[in-house]
Parts: C-alpha cells; structure tokens; sequence
C-alpha cells in the first residue's frame, strides 16, 4: 500500500505569464508521474493547503504542465511563487478520457472556459497518435483577451485534419477571423448549429464550467451521438483524490476516483452529477 | 466475513484479570467511562478490573482509529515525511454495533496507509450491551470487526489475535457459537430500497425535514460510520508544516462547493438527503452496502428530534405518489 495522501516534492519549473490570472506552471516533480489526459494531480503547497487540477499537455521529459487559474486561496498562494520554488504533488488520480475510443472516429471537442486546458491535453494525444480522423475543437471563452492557447490553436487551424472554431461572450471589437479560425459572439453551443459532422462515426468530449454541460451533453445526444460516446470531465473540490474525503461524490460514485470523465450514459444515473 | 459463528470459551475457562493484565502490558488500555457530567467518553483506563458492560460512547470508536485531527504528513527542509506509527493500544467495552462500524471503517479507508497503521496497532475488545430506547442494531446487516467479545457466560475469539491471547491466557477447547447480539432491541430499521429513495428527490419531505434542521452536523460528528475529511495545515515558526486531516461534515455549507463558488449541493434539503444517501446505500466500492449500525447516537443528539428512519417511513408512504 503506498501513502497516497503523502506528496512528492516538485519545483516550479516555468511560469508562462501570457494570460492574466491563468497561468501555466510547469512542474518537475522528483518522481515521474504518468498521466493519461483528463486524470489530475492534487498540488500540494506546504503551509497552505492542496488543489486538484488536470495537465494541459502531456508529460513531456518528466515535467507536468497545468494551466492554473488564480481563484481561490491555494490558488491565490501559487501566484506568489516563483520558478525554482518547491511545492508537492501527488497522483496520478482519476480514469481520463478513454483513448482506445476514438480510434478510427472523428473527434468533436467541446470547450467552456478553463475547460481548454485538460482539453489541450487530450488534443494533443490525439494528433500525436494520429488514429483519429478529423477532429473539430468548439472552444468558448469570455473574451477575445481571455483565450487560452490562442496562438497555438490558431496555428493549428491550418492542420488539414483539424477545424477549430471560437465563440467569446463579449468582444468590444469582433476579432473577425482568426486566421482560418471563426470567432463568433456568442455562447459556444451556437458554433454546433452550422456543424457539419457525421454523429455516428463521432466521438465527443466536453470541458467546461457545470453551466456548459447543462445545455450542451444532451443536445449532442440529440444531434444523434450515441449518450455512450459523448464524455464530459467533471469538476470538483476533491481533498483526497482517492475516494474517500466525500466531497466529491455525485450519484453514489467518487467522481475523483470513478471519474472525473463520465459518459452522457452515466451521467444520466447521477443525481447532482451536472 | 459475515460469520454467524465464532470459537468461543465458557467464562469459567477465561481469567480476565490475567487477560486484562496480558493486554495491558503491551498496549494503552482505552474505556468508555461516563463522566460527573452524565456524558460517556472514551478515554485511557486507569487500574481496576475489565468493565463487564459495554457502554455507547458519545463519540464512537472513529475517535481513535480516524482522530479528530491527524498528522498526516509533515514537511521539513524540503522533504515530506509521514507521520509517526502510534502506540499499539487497547479498547475494552465496545458494543457490537461499534464493531460492526469499524469493519465499515476497515472497508471504507481499505487503501489509506495511515488509517490502517493506526488500524494494526487496535485491538478491540467488544462486550455485551444493556439496549437503549435508541438502539436499533441488527446482527446481520453487516460483519464485524474486532478481536474479542464478552458477555455474561462466554468469551468469543472474533480475529486470530484475539484467539492467540486466549490461547496465552490457557484457553484450549473453543466451541463456535454465534455471538449473543442484544435481544431486547425494540426499535426497528426501516428497510428502503435505492428504487423508493431515488423516486423521491423531489419529495416535500426533504424541504419539510430541512426547515427544521439546522445543518449543525451533530448526527454525522458522533457516526461510527461517517467519515468526510478535509485536510488542514499548521505551519510552525521554524518553518515546518504539518498536514493534518480533520473531521469535515456534510451538512457544512462548503460541503459541496468547487471553485468559483459553484456549490452542487445547496440547500440544507441537498445535504440532508445526500448524508441519506450516504448512511443508507454507501458510495463508491460500498454502494448497496447500509451503513447504519442501529446504535442510536444521531437520534440522540440530534437537537431537532430528525431521524432518519421515520423519514425512510415517509419516502416508502410518498414512493408512489
């Protein structure tokens, strides 16, 4: 049995400051962590207290990325370090997002907000398998300025396989399109009404805040995706990680150790799930 | 294992002051004692004899196998170090239905290393109980944990080591016997199926019930089977950190919150039917297994008289409405 709830020491690698309030944080933890995209860490800084949250991008070279939004008190605390300051992590924690799945499907990627980060990191295996065929990213952010990845995504748009669209809130100005990226105002379910894919040969995951998954999981079932192919990533303040603390649970199950990525077929059975 | 019967030895056979002393000289000796103040608590024994009688703590056993407050981990010159395996020790006089929630508690942290040293360094030695007008235990709603039973006529080896300190104090011939569950429990739990409970979420009896509860946590804080944690800091002027893990509770209003302030459980109507939920089918690894142990301390504690088998009676009268 091993201390699950014992973190290992990380240094803060780098700090990419290109968003206000979200920053990515590279982390080296002293021990290599394994995650499959959409399983988390739980960052721990000592004095302070812990926080779970999803990698961005995959484990490259033994480090861990995490875009972290600047939100809360633990949250609040990492703002105030530096790169070469040492905190803890522990994990890997949770089942993430089924791979195997999209094998030999399209993908259709669904994005609110943060949502983009672990989205991010779920693109990326995806393109860097490459046994999936195309694949469409629906990202909604409240502003222009408030993109995350903006640049990359936006160069990405020029992948033959990829299609990526933005929708914004509010925009003073329409950025007009980003390259070959639309930018609508709007919310981000409107970008599925003038889509046009294949939903029996699709497989979707959707990353966003509780309000995103209200409306938009069960109007992809609707559009015809089967309820057992469309995931969602769940969001909750998971102080164990490990099924136990309670704080997590929905419908019976710990959603940091049974999840956090469920099918619209089982989220259906789970009360105060979405 | 839910086994009906377990080696047992007439009392005749047994010398518990041997056995008593052969506990006390490797372990601290833990007891409920009921105080000036009417209260019984469970604290260290001092001299005298093995109580004969178990008596329902206030606080059940999750006192000591699951503290209050635990060091889980400390943080010193850039290191994490795990906390110190605590002293082997003893609790005599614990009912059966605190037994059977510590099998509950076995299952519940079955991966967590620091429940289970603290969990290797208990023994636990259950005794015969006098029924309260709360109690509503049933033998057969769940197996139980510990090492030795005792009653009036016969002691019960329940674990191998309980059997080897038997065998230390000239035990030989055993019989298996079930054990002598309490035969004058009067209060009986009412059964409901996940089908009645998961029909009734908008039922008005959970805003009925929720008007008058308080949200105050009383019933979960003194459950031998509740086991929310939140995990706290203490950092030292030497620069040192401790973590610790402290008793959360449902019913608190941060209960069910993510970041941004989003709260998935609300009400005090949401968090009175999620600690339901909990206490009646389990989560996770434990779903379908009842976790309540009939031992009657939320009913007594509670300050507004909720009891949650008179609700289960109202969702099996609204289930098909």
């Amino acid at each position: 049995m091993n201390h699950a709830l014992l973190p290992i020491p990380a240094v803060i690698d780098t700090i990419d400051r290109s968003v206000i309030n979200n920053h990515i944080f590279t982390l080296r933890p002293e021990q290599s962590i394994e995650l499959v995209p959409g399983q988390f860490v739980e960052i721990s800084i000592p004095g302070v207290g812990s926080f779970p949250v999803s990698p961005c991008d995959l484990v490259r070279e033994g480090l861990i990325s995490s875009c972290i939004r600047r939100t809360g008190r633990v949250t609040e605390a990492l703002y105030y370090l530096e790169e070469g300051d040492l905190i803890g992590m522990r994990g890997p924690f949770g089942n993430g997002f089924p791979l195997s799945m999209f094998t030999g499907q399209d993908a259709l990627l669904i994005a609110g907000g943060l949502g983009m980060a672990p989205m991010r990191a779920l693109l990326k295996a995806l393109l860097d398998n490459g046994q999936t065929g195309r694949i469409i990213l629906l990202y909604g952010s409240r502003q222009p300025e408030t993109l995350l990845f903006r640049d990359e995504l936006v160069s990405l748009a020029g992948h033959s396989r990829v299609d990526v669209r933005f929708s914004v809130d509010f925009a003073e100005i329409l950025p007009g399109p980003c390259g070959d990226v639309l930018c609508r105002i709007g919310l981000v379910t409107e970008l599925l009404a003038d889509l046009d894919f294949n939903p029996r040969k699709t497989v979707s995951a959707v990353c966003g805040p509780p309000a995103l998954y209200r409306c938009v999981l069960e109007e992809l079932a609707l559009m015809g995706l089967p309820p057992a192919k469309i995931f969602a990533t769940l969001e909750r303040r998971m102080r164990c990680g490990i099924g136990e603390c309670c704080h997590c649970v929905a419908g019976g199950r710990y959603i940091c150790k049974d999840g956090p990525v469920f099918s619209l077929e089982a989220l259906r059975g789970m009360a105060e799930a979405i | 294992m839910l086994a009906s019967t377990f080696p047992s030895y007439p009392l005749e056979q047994v010398a518990l002051d041997e056995l008593l002393g052969v506990i006390r000289a490797e372990r601290a000796l833990w007891a409920p004692h009921t105080g000036a103040d009417g209260h019984c608590r469970l604290q260290p024994m001092g001299e005298g004899s093995l109580p004969r009688v178990a008596i329902t703590a206030f606080l059940p056993l999750k006192k000591l196998l699951l503290p209050p407050r635990e060091e889980i981990w400390s943080f010193r010159s850039g290191e994490y170090c795990t906390a110190q395996v605590p002293q082997a020790f003893a609790v005599v006089g614990v009912p059966l239905c605190d037994l059977q929630a510590v099998w509950y508690l076995d299952q519940a942290f079955a991966d967590d290393l620091p429940y289970q040293a603290r969990r290797a360094q208990a023994l636990l030695v259950g005794m015969a109980c006098v029924p309260g007008p709360e109690c509503r235990c049933d033998g057969l709603s769940m197996p139980l944990a510990g090492d030795l039973f005792v009653d009036q006529e016969r002691v019960w080896a329940l674990s191998p080591a309980g059997q080897a300190l038997l065998r230390a104090c000239g035990c030989q011939v055993s019989q298996e016997m079930p054990l002598s569950w309490p035969v004058a429990v009067t209060g009986k739990r009412h059964a409901l199926t996940q089908k009645q409970f998961f029909s009734t979420t908008e039922a008005a009896i959970w805003t009925d019930e929720a008007k008058r509860c308080l949200s105050c946590g009383a019933c979960s804080a003194v459950c031998p089977t509740c086991y929310c944690f939140d995990m706290l800091d203490a950092a030292a002027l030497d620069g040192s950190v401790t973590r610790h893990r402290i008793w959360d509770n449902c019913f608190f209003a941060e209960h069910g919150k993510v970041a941004g302030d989003y709260d998935f459980r609300p009400g005090r109507a949401n968090r009175l039917r999620f600690r339901m939920e909990h206490k009646r089918f389990g989560f996770g690894a434990l779903r379908g297994q009842n976790s309540c142990v009939g031992c009657g301390r939320c009913r007594k504690v509670c300050p507004v008289d909720i009891d949650l088998d008179q609700i289960a009676e109202r969702l099996d009268g609204e289930g098909g409405s």
